[in-house]
């Protein structure tokens, strides 16, 4: 049994590396892949909480499969955007499509 | 019909107003034969009114009649009619000159123009102070005090074209609305302790000692303000010689029958409430004794036949003042009638002379007029008589009683000041009548042309002459018996304290003697159209006769406060309005909201980087604070 800690230590780490990653990437589709790294952190912890605290419950893993499924819907609508930002723009970085401003 | 249907006296010519209001400018004449039918029918039924109330059981009770109006939490309010000796006296009053004054306006206004409106507004007028006589209660005499004032300011103002006429009758208006917010604050006052605005219960609840006296004094000094802005008593007498500009029968309704009266008549009918607040009587004599004396010099030094006769009904108003004062409102009432039918009578004979003489009513272009104008001269003769005070006419009876009430209420003081204010205005009556009518003319070219009017205008001066000589005789019990009252006027109109009319010698022969006085100075003044003791005494005493020709300089006071002091209250009030509320409120609201936005508006850097980094911080710092606040 792999003590807690552990998965909170690495669900800290791939949450920082999100982090990191949305934070200093231009490109837009290193921003997503981020956002979904930040996304399976928040469900790592999620599974490491339901299996610790009652294992017979499954709130936590029913919790991560919404994550999961929030999460393809999301992809989905971005990389939409990203297709049409690049058709537009010949480009995917984030710095180039800054017209949304006052 | 009896004086539960009192109503319908108001309501006949309410509905021909409306009636002439819409449809009077296409009826051939304007309508004006519908207008005298209107009132002439009130002034039948009148009479039904005073039949029934002659007729009553319990002799000359009040008749009343109310319906529910409106009811708010506990308060009902009960609106209603109500009809006593008062009240008929002036229904008399006022439906007989009224109906004198469209009769004889259907000569003087013939050709003018807006001649259709003119009858629809006397309806209205007549209408609303028939109303006002026989309200039940406070609030619905307010309304028709109100609407009384509206129906003047329509009348004063009816040439409209002319500044000075739509000067004078805004001058009406905001004068009497002055007295006209003390009578409100004055009856709310009176509500507010009392819980009902019915006259009699109100009455009643002052008698039974419920008011504390301070309270009631200040009610009723406020409730007086407004009779003494509707009666012009000094210091607001400044509006009747103004209201001149409207068309004389108009000057002859106002000052008669329908406005000026509505003051005195509040004042006879709260006179209970009156003398239960300590000092407001003594306060109503000096207002009555200081307007007579004031007017009747002011009177001295016009030359304008209708001002003159202006400033004489001030000073007769302020006569009833000082019966009403001295506790008599017998007396009052009394000569509030006479005096309504000499003055009327008086008005349409300067009406008619200005119609004769194609609108001159300057005395100083006029003189000899009698030769040319015999009906109206004769009657216009008997007027002046009448407001003399010679016997046996009208005016004789009701001053004496005036007096004589003055008299015996305040003692010498008050008879002496209302005697000189008597013989004034016999001086200056007399300097009107042979300045007018006798002499020769002063104008040869106005003398040529003077025409007496037809009978449309001279009949009703010859009915109401005949009243004029004969109304002042009902004061006797003999008279008023044989005409179905029980008694003189004096013990019909007031029912407790019933007491008969007598003569009093001593102060009849003083009153004789003032109404001679007057005379004979008038006369020797200006007998034989001489100007020459006129003129001498005016040279000799130069800033006296400036101040009595400028009226006391009471214009031009008023106009220096208005100057100094509203204007510059609304140069203050304009000030703060303009940089405090709208500059720095309105506006600067406005230009802190549209800075902060411009200020801020910079965030929005269209660069997703910056957004990102903005929601990390905010974690963050939120993060922070509540690790803080949870300790």
């Amino acid at each position: 049994m792999v003590p807690l800690e552990n998965y909170l230590v690495l669900s800290a780490i791939v949450f920082s590396l999100g982090v990191y990653g949305v934070l200093a990437r231009r490109n837009a589709v290193l921003i997503l892949m981020s956002v979904e790294l930040m996304l399976n952190a928040v469900s790592l912890n999620f599974v490491a909480f339901a299996a610790y605290l009652d294992p017979d419950r499954i709130a936590g893993a029913i919790f991560a499969i919404f994550v999961i499924t929030v999460a393809a819907a999301e992809v989905g609508l971005a990389l939409a955007i990203v297709i049409r930002l690049f058709r537009n723009r010949s480009t995917s970085n984030v710095d180039e499509a800054a017209i949304m401003k006052w | 019909m009896g004086a539960e249907q009192a109503w319908l006296l108001a309501a006949i010519p309410a509905g021909m107003f409306v009636v002439l209001a819409l449809v009077g400018r296409k009826l051939p004449r304007g309508g004006d034969y519908l207008g005298i039918l209107a009132i002439g029918t009130s002034f039948v039924l009148s009479f039904f009114v005073l039949a029934d109330l002659l007729g009553t059981e319990d002799k000359l009770g009040p008749i009343t009649r109310a319906i529910d109006w409106t009811q708010i939490g506990n308060f009902q309010l009960r609106m209603g009619t109500f009809v006593d000796p008062i009240t008929v006296v002036m229904f008399g009053v006022i439906t007989t000159v009224s109906l004198m004054v469209n009769i004889f306006s259907v000569g003087y206004m013939k050709g003018e123009p807006r001649y259709w409106w003119f009858f629809a507004v006397l309806q209205l007028f007549a209408a609303s102070m028939l109303l006002l006589v026989m309200a039940d209660n406070l609030l619905l005499l307010y309304i028709s005090w109100e609407l009384v004032g509206v129906c003047s300011f329509l009348l004063i103002g009816f040439y409209w074209e002319k500044r000075s006429a739509t000067e004078a009758a805004k001058k009406a208006f905001i004068t009497t609305r002055i007295g006209d917010v003390g009578l409100l604050i004055g009856i709310i006052l009176l509500w507010r302790e009392a819980g009902t605005f019915n006259i009699h219960e109100i009455i009643s609840y002052a008698e039974g000692g419920h008011f504390s006296s301070t309270y009631l004094f200040v009610s009723m000094c406020f409730v007086f303000l407004g009779a003494m802005g509707k009666s012009a008593q000094a210091p607001f007498h400044v509006w009747l010689p103004d209201a001149m500009e409207g068309p004389t029968p108009v000057s002859a309704l106002i000052h008669a029958a329908t406005m000026v009266v509505a003051g005195v008549y509040l004042t006879a009918r709260l006179l209970p409430v009156f003398e239960v607040a300590d000092g407001t009587t003594l306060i109503i004599t000096i207002v009555g004794l200081v307007t007579a004396v004031l007017t009747a010099f002011m009177a001295f030094a016009q030359t304008d036949i209708k001002k003159v006769l202006a400033y004489s009904t001030v000073g007769q108003l302020g006569f009833m003042f000082v019966a009403l004062g001295s506790g008599n409102p017998s007396a009052a009432m009394f000569h509030l009638m006479t005096h309504a039918f000499f003055k009327a009578l008086l008005f349409l004979g300067s009406g008619s002379v200005i119609v004769a003489t194609h609108h001159n009513q300057d005395m100083s272009k006029l003189g000899g007029m009698w030769k040319k104008l015999p009906v109206t001269g004769t009657t216009f003769l008997i007027g002046s008589a009448a407001l003399a005070g010679v016997v046996p006419l009208a005016g004789f009876w009701s001053k004496d009683e005036v007096l004589h009430s003055a008299n015996t209420e305040w003692g010498v003081w008050a008879l002496a000041i209302a005697g000189g204010a008597a013989v004034m205005t016999a001086f200056y009556t007399t300097r009107l009548f042979i300045r007018t009518f006798m002499g020769e003319p002063r104008d040869a070219h106005v003398y040529e042309q003077t025409k007496e009017p037809g009978w449309v205008m001279t009949g009703p001066l010859v009915f109401l002459a005949f009243l004029a000589v004969v109304s002042g005789l009902v004061v006797f019990h003999g008279v008023g018996k044989a005409l179905g009252f029980p008694g003189g006027v004096t013990e019909f109109v007031f029912l407790e304290e019933a007491e008969r009319y007598s003569i009093d010698w001593g102060l009849a022969a003083l009153s004789l003697l003032i109404s001679a006085t007057g005379i004979g100075i008038g006369a020797w003044m200006y007998w034989g159209n001489s100007t020459r003791r006129s003129t001498s005494l005016a040279t000799s005493y130069p800033r006296t006769y400036d101040a009595l020709r400028n009226k006391f300089y009471f214009d031009e006071a008023y106009q220096w406060c208005i100057d100094r002091g509203l204007l510059g209250f609304s140069f203050l009030v304009s000030w703060f309005d303009r940089y405090i509320v709208n500059d720095t409120g309105v506006d600067g609201t406005a230009q802190v909201t549209g800075f902060s936005g411009y200020t801020l508006k910079f965030l929005q850097s269209g660069k997703l980087p910056n957004y990102a980094m903005g929601i990390a911080l905010g974690v963050v710092v939120l993060a922070f604070a509540g690790i803080l606040v949870r300790g």
